[in-house]
């Protein structure tokens, strides 16, 4: 293979590529970071509301109801679910005294519940929905899917969203001030615990997003809440537990890491290295690229 | 009675209770141990062997069971997995008792079974694994196979390849375990043979999400067909993504027969068209017993039969056939009976190699058309089934 045919069909493609699954662990990372960093807890089944998400999108779209107000419905629809999951679940074991542990079962326990209960509603059969935006681009001989693309760009603008009402409005300031200090937040008048349960029901809600704009590519079934989960939390973990801008460098840069070794060593490989960085980040810098959001 | 097992699986915990009839050895029922995946990427695979041998156990004991006994079948979940699938295999032959053993899905779960048996002295079958090995280099005294193996496959798949397509480059990709490799050795094999140049080769990990890391390798080196034995959710994300990025034009994608499926058909949609495989099985097989076997299937779980419910419900008839010749459930005379055996199944009669206790049987080729599996080819059991290479017994 020439030196032009490897960087135009092996190498560019693969940088691309990796982009694309970059935004989408991103996507999936987001919500889990703004729950680790702001309430503290470790919400195992982000997978699986990741998951109810899709299913959402595959149930209410055979319905009939178009993809671009599925965009809007779904993590609408996931809000209550969320509410009622911190409501029911988390809130009861908040305030013990090894919290970390505690929300880690609780929500492991639920995840594997959720995975069942779809299961038994949906069947154990994979499921897709057709691709909202069909069709290919070819840009320098590297062919990318126009849904790809489109699910980089909105991608972006998820994340430019998402960034911009935790940090420039007075809402996101009285959620980072909820996460810096519980007591003088609620003496200041914060209404402390509708600012938990919004802020872990729109960490679902951002789960389920992902859902409907991953269901396409990567089909629906009742354990596709297992794929994300692993990658996403080194993600949170290597970018610096609820920062945002960590969460999108760490994905980016680590679906990068994965895509060249893949190529470069063997696809057997990708994971090792993976998981490695995240444990060299645990050694060495625990606190992550960013630090952590509303201590920062 | 299979109706009295209560089977509930809550997270990967199957709790089984059986009716415990103070089981006594050649009274009461026969119990028949099922190792398979009810959880993971396997899932779907593991539905087919349940109901295949479910129906099959319903049938047998309404008929009066096998030697006046009633069949009692014992389900564990596998998980896909070779080290879940040896202690649950234990469990079932330590405490359960079972007198015999199936449902292993991956074939390194079968080979670790394999073994198993061998140490308790009980007799085990697969009716899904397809590497070579589980009848060739790994065979097992204790271990028989009634589904037939990659080798089989390929053989039928590389004949019809070679008549449509001559001397066409081909491109590997399977998923990074025994099967994996066993399958793409197998039918590159064949395929030289029969003239097809390789392109490469990649082994991507099982559950990959995402396989278009693989394609500018792929695109690279030209092809004009892509191998592969990916299976179940695997398969729907290699397909339908590679349809995406447009490489399905002007490739022939041909695969292992567990590749599509009736379980991810559906979900793959019009990626799947053209898909060619070999196969020993396929609902379309025109015959009295085929068209009685798919009417109940369907009946019983509204949906079609594939190669694994097919080759399960088999499997008990099998059984039957062998328990009653030897007229014993012990594992050397029912050994005995099985090497050898001829029995009737759905897709025809099937004979047991007593060399490596591999089944031989037709085997054809068929082809995605508009959603539907069509028969496009055949060859016969003997031209399929290659030498015996087994040499452990």
């Amino acid at each position: 293979m020439t030196a032009i045919d490897y960087l135009q069909f092996v190498l560019a493609p693969q940088v691309v590529n990796g982009l694309a699954l970059g935004v989408a662990v991103v996507l999936v990372a987001l919500g889990l970071t703004i729950i680790f960093g702001m309430l503290d807890v470790i919400n195992m089944s982000h997978g699986e509301f990741y998951a109810i998400g899709a299913y959402a999108a595959l149930a209410l779209g055979a319905a009939g109801i178009g993809f671009w107000f599925l965009l809007v419905l779904v993590p609408v629809l996931m809000v209550p679910l969320g509410m009622a999951a911190e409501r029911l679940l988390i809130r009861p074991v908040f305030d013990t005294k090894d919290r970390h542990v505690t929300t880690l079962l609780v929500t492991f326990g639920l995840g594997l519940i959720v995975e069942d209960v779809l299961k038994i509603i949906f069947g154990a059969n994979t499921q897709r929905p057709p691709t909202p935006i069909p069709g290919a681009t070819e840009i320098l001989g590297i062919i990318l899917p126009n849904y790809r693309l489109f699910l980089i760009l909105v991608g972006a603008a998820i994340v430019l969203a998402v960034a911009y009402v935790v940090y420039k409005t007075r809402l996101g300031a009285m959620v980072r001030a909820a996460a810096f200090d519980r007591n003088m937040a609620a003496s200041l008048g914060v209404p402390v615990s509708l600012v938990y349960a919004g802020t872990f029901a729109f960490g679902v809600g951002l789960a389920g997003l992902a859902g409907v704009l991953l269901a396409p590519i990567y089909s629906v079934f009742p354990t596709m809440g297992r794929d994300f989960i692993l990658l996403a939390f080194t993600v949170v973990i290597v970018g610096g537990m609820g920062s945002i801008w960590g969460a999108v460098v760490a994905g980016l840069l680590l679906t990068q890491v994965q895509a060249l070794a893949s190529l470069v060593i063997s696809p057997v490989w990708t994971d090792p290295i993976v998981f490695g960085t995240m444990v060299a980040f645990l050694v060495f810098r625990p606190q992550g690229l960013f630090g952590r959001l509303g201590h920062a | 009675m299979a109706s009295a097992i209560i089977k509930t699986l809550f997270g990967g915990l199957l709790a089984a209770t059986a009716l415990s009839g103070g089981a006594l050895a050649q009274s009461g029922p026969i119990k028949i141990g099922v190792v398979t995946p009810l959880s993971g990427t396997y899932t779907p695979i593991g539905q087919q062997v349940r109901w295949g041998l479910e129906l099959a156990a319903k049938e047998l004991n309404a008929a009066g069971g096998i030697a006046g006994r009633q069949v009692s079948l014992v389900f564990e979940d596998e998980e896909a997995n070779p080290a879940v699938a040896v202690q649950k295999a234990e469990k079932l032959f330590q405490v359960e008792k079972v007198d015999f053993l199936t449902g292993t899905v991956n074939s390194g779960s079968t080979l670790a079974v394999a073994q198993l048996a061998e140490r308790n002295g009980k007799l085990a079958a697969t009716t899904v694994s397809f590497a070579d090995s589980i009848t060739t280099d790994k065979c097992s005294p204790n271990m028989f196979r009634v589904n037939a193996r990659a080798e089989q496959q390929s053989v039928a798949l590389a004949a019809w390849l070679a008549k449509e397509k001559p001397k066409a480059k081909i491109y590997y990709l399977g998923p990074d375990y025994e099967m994996g490799r066993s399958t793409v050795a197998a039918f590159k094999s064949s395929a030289e043979k029969s003239g097809a140049q390789t392109g490469g080769e990649v082994f991507a990990p099982l559950d990959s999400k995402d396989y278009t890391q693989y394609f500018g390798q792929i695109r690279a080196t030209r092809p004009q067909v892509i191998y592969t034995s990916v299976a179940g959710n695997d398969t729907v994300r290699l397909l339908t993504q590679l349809q995406d990025f447009g490489l399905l034009s002007g490739l022939s994608v041909v695969g292992a027969s567990g590749t599509v499926t009736s379980q991810n058909i559906t979900a793959i949609g019009a990626a799947a068209e053209g898909f060619a495989t070999g196969v020993g099985y396929s609902p379309q097989i025109d015959s009295p017993e085929n068209k009685t076997f798919v009417a109940a299937f369907r009946e019983a779980n509204k949906t079609d039969p594939d190669l694994y419910g097919a080759d399960s419900y088999g499997l008990l008839f099998a059984y039957k056939a062998a328990v009653e010749k030897a007229g014993s459930t012990e594992t050397d005379k029912v050994r005995e009976a099985l090497r050898g055996l001829t029995w009737q199944t759905p897709q025809g009669a099937k004979t047991i190699r007593a060399g490596d206790h591999q089944a031989m049987q037709p085997m054809y080729v068929v082809r995605v058309t508009k959603g539907k599996f069509d028969i496009i080819d055949n060859v016969s059991a003997e031209n399929a089934i290659g030498p015996d290479a087994c040499a452990r017994f």
